[in-house]
């Protein structure tokens, strides 16, 4: 019963959106914890570039193509790269056109802004899901806490 | 609302960004109106709703005539947002869409603008232009949209940004490699494409940069000055 009643909180405290249906199980801990990759291996462009960047297959195969090919998650990845297709991830960010928002992740990175303050605990979090809320309150209160610009333009043109 | 704070570059000095338009070396050609409509995602309109005033210009060039025909000397002068200090478009905002940013910019927010009007109305340079409908661009235009500008929907008043998406890359560049932006570092669509480099864009904080420079000189004069809206666009008047 405990139990149960943590798992709902969990589910009810840490994901206030749509939880996305990944089409394969990928446990972002596994790789941070037992790995010890770290977040930029695969996002390879978040600390310099606009976009962080979902890394493609191939990038999955130079491990996998040999690491626990006996897994059957590994199986379908393995089974989506022979057919030569990218993984239908479903995206989990991202602002919506209507409200003009140009978001870069180099200046952020650059300015040590940890990833989980806009990503949460992927570290324990198994496959993408929204864990923070990406709304104008959410970074504007980080804007202000840290002496940034809080200025319309900073992210609106 | 903003508050007036300076950006995280820790400069001690805002920029003041601005430019100046040489009219002896304009001739007219609208290439700065071709990159503008290019690079900011400007809409296109039609015959029959341009015949109705519905364009959709952030920069236009202005052609005055004198002298009967066939001793006619035309006048150029492009005409774009003067990012007035005292602009007359900011305070009748009734929901604080256009204000004034810490680097004096008078900036556009999209997505907070419902569409009264008031600010074209109250624009003495006629230079917002209003999204009548969505936008609609002819084949194959859709394809070439700049994906550092917003495409905004119909209902929005739209106008010059000093195209900001290159000051905000120029700045995080500088920002990065902890150095100031240089002059002549910025340079908006218009001023690149300008073949006589009659445009000059820069700040105007720096006495040393040549739009500081040149919009002491002589033949300086803003537009409607007399009005008291401290335009940011300096002309620089023809010699002859």
């Amino acid at each position: 019963m405990k139990l149960h009643f943590l798992l709902f909180l969990a589910v009810t405290v840490s994901v206030p959106a749509v939880r996305a249906e990944q089409p394969i199980l990928f446990p972002h801990s596994t790789h941070i914890n037992k790995v010890h990759l770290k977040c930029i291996d695969c996002h390879i462009s978040a600390d310099t570039r606009d976009a962080a960047t979902i890394p493609g297959i191939r990038k999955c195969m130079l491990c996998h193509a040999k690491v626990a090919t006996d897994k059957p998650e590994i199986k379908k990845l393995a089974a989506i790269a022979a057919s030569g297709r990218e993984i239908p991830w479903q995206r989990v960010y991202g602002f919506e056109k209507a409200a003009a928002v140009k978001f870069r992740h180099g200046p952020h990175a650059r300015h040590k802004v940890p990833c989980a303050t806009c990503h949460g605990d992927m570290p324990n979090a198994i496959t993408a899901q929204p864990l923070v809320k990406h709304n104008m309150g959410t970074c504007i209160t980080c804007h202000r806490q840290n002496n940034a610009s809080d200025d319309c333009a900073t992210c609106h043109y | 609302m903003p508050t007036g704070k300076e950006t995280h570059t820790d400069q001690a000095k805002p920029h003041r960004w601005g430019m100046v338009v040489d009219l002896d070396r304009c001739t007219g050609c609208e290439a700065c109106v071709v990159a503008c409509h290019a690079e900011n995602n400007i809409a296109v309109s039609n015959p029959e709703e341009a015949a109705r005033g519905r364009v959709n210009h952030w920069l236009r060039v202005d052609r005055y005539y004198e002298g009967q025909f066939p001793d006619v000397k035309v006048k150029y002068r492009p005409v774009l947002c003067q990012h007035c200090d005292e602009a007359p478009c900011e305070p009748v905002c009734p929901v604080n869409a256009t204000y004034h940013n810490p680097e004096g910019l008078n900036v556009q927010v999209y997505n907070r603008c419902v569409g009264t009007f008031y600010c074209a109305n109250n624009c003495p340079y006629t230079v917002r232009s209003f999204n009548w409908f969505d936008p609609q661009w002819p084949e194959p235009m859709q394809l070439q949209h700049n994906p550092d500008v917003s495409l905004r929907p119909g209902g929005v008043m739209e106008k010059c940004t000093f195209c900001i998406q290159r000051i905000k890359r120029v700045e995080e560049s500088a920002d990065a490699g902890s150095r100031p932006v240089a002059d002549g570092e910025v340079q908006p669509a218009c001023v690149q494409s300008c073949p006589a480099e009659a445009m000059v864009f820069g700040d105007l904080n720096d006495p040393d940069s040549k739009v500081s420079r040149l919009a002491g000189d002589g033949r300086a004069t803003k537009l409607m000055e007399e009005l008291g809206t401290k335009p940011k666009v300096v002309y620089l008047d023809r010699a002859r």
